[in-house]
């Protein structure tokens, strides 16, 4: 492909970035150059070899480009790998480590929907969603993903500042026997037992007993 | 187990698979993928892969860095009580082997066998996610 004299520096740390396996792999500029370097990027399903490029990151200025559509399969392994060019010169490409979708991503924390009753709390866990091409696309849930699936969720009475823990795999957990008019916060973080993940924690959301009629 | 298999191999993923120059050639995911093995072979691939794993290839695995042999040789025990297990669901008749779990298998001794011996190893060795992802899938 008529390649250039490689002799500018190689950019660093190239590496993926997942959440939820949307995949984006990331780099940092070369050494020393300031504005102007361009990019392009390539990348192959281990075991079967072939580099294939990525035209929407070919001569791109930013240091990052999106490959979820490329890594979607779970079920495969990817290398991706960076070049850069400026004033006619050229580094050599610059691969990533082999990339397991399965278990190098991140998970997002779950949705929690929260409701009461006098003397007890209705939560309702949502685990978060597969990256999709288009939102026409049929949602995959993390659930269908990660069989082993589990929620951790933590209960503060606010009064008392007494907290209860929860480790539960189906999505919704009742706790009883609370205090009428009494304000608890819920958050809750996913456990996958192997391979062993665990996303962040949702933000608290919190909500009141009602009153004793 | 193979939580504690997982949890191993996890701390020495990235140095086994830097060792594995080889892009182009997998040992099991590639022509064919694990994950299409029919529910009714599973065991007889999982219990044929342990034996491979056990026979083949951590004895081809030395390293010159001792934590990562430990690593491997504690891999190589959890491997070894595994198979022991699933020995005795094969000699109570409970892990029939048919003809498409041969044929897989076939394929993959012959990829492992396109290789030299401490490649194969090392490339067999660094695919122990692949294992992993396809045995806890169900």
């Amino acid at each position: 492909s008529g390649e250039l004299y490689c002799s500018l520096p190689n950019p660093r740390n190239v590496h993926f970035e997942s959440i939820n396996m949307k995949n984006v792999l990331h780099w940092s500029a070369p050494e020393g150059t300031g504005d102007g370097v361009l990019y392009k990027v390539k990348y192959s399903v281990y075991g079967v070899g072939r580099w294939i490029r990525k035209p929407e990151c070919r001569n791109i200025n930013s240091t990052w480009c999106d490959l979820s559509n490329e890594t979607s399969d779970y079920e495969d392994q990817y290398y991706a790998s960076v070049k850069a060019f400026l004033n006619g010169m050229c580094s050599d490409w610059m691969e990533t480590t082999r990339f397991n979708p399965l278990t190098d991503t991140k998970i997002g924390p779950p949705m929690v929907n929260v409701s009461s009753t006098e003397k007890s709390i209705s939560i309702i866990l949502t685990a978060p969603e597969k990256w999709k091409r288009s939102p026409e696309e049929e949602s995959v849930s993390l659930l269908q993903v990660y069989p082993g699936l589990q929620y951790n969720v933590s209960v503060l009475n606010k009064k008392t500042k007494k907290r209860w823990w929860f480790s539960v795999s189906n999505n919704t957990l009742v706790v009883p026997w609370l205090e009428p008019g009494t304000a608890y916060c819920v958050s809750a973080q996913i456990h996958v037992t192997t391979p062993l993940l665990y996303s962040g924690f949702s933000k608290e959301y919190c909500i009141a007993t009602l009153r004793d009629k | 187990s193979v939580t504690e298999i997982r949890s191993g191999f996890t701390a020495i993923k990235a140095n086994i698979q830097a060792r594995d120059t080889i892009r182009t050639l997998s040992i099991l995911s590639h022509p064919h993928s694990l994950h299409k093995v029919k529910p009714l072979d599973r065991c007889c691939i999982t219990h044929q892969l342990f034996n491979f794993y056990v026979d083949k290839v951590f004895k081809h695995c030395k390293t010159e860095d001792s934590f990562v042999n430990r690593k491997i040789s504690s891999i190589a025990n959890s491997f070894l009580s595994v198979k022991r297990k699933l020995g005795q669901c094969h000699e109570q008749n409970k892990c029939l082997c048919g003809q498409e779990s041969a044929e897989k298998f076939k394929q993959i001794l012959a990829n492992y066998e396109g290789l030299n011996v401490t490649s194969a190893a090392i490339k067999s060795l660094g695919e122990l996610d692949i294992l992993l992802d396809w045995i806890e899938k169900s």
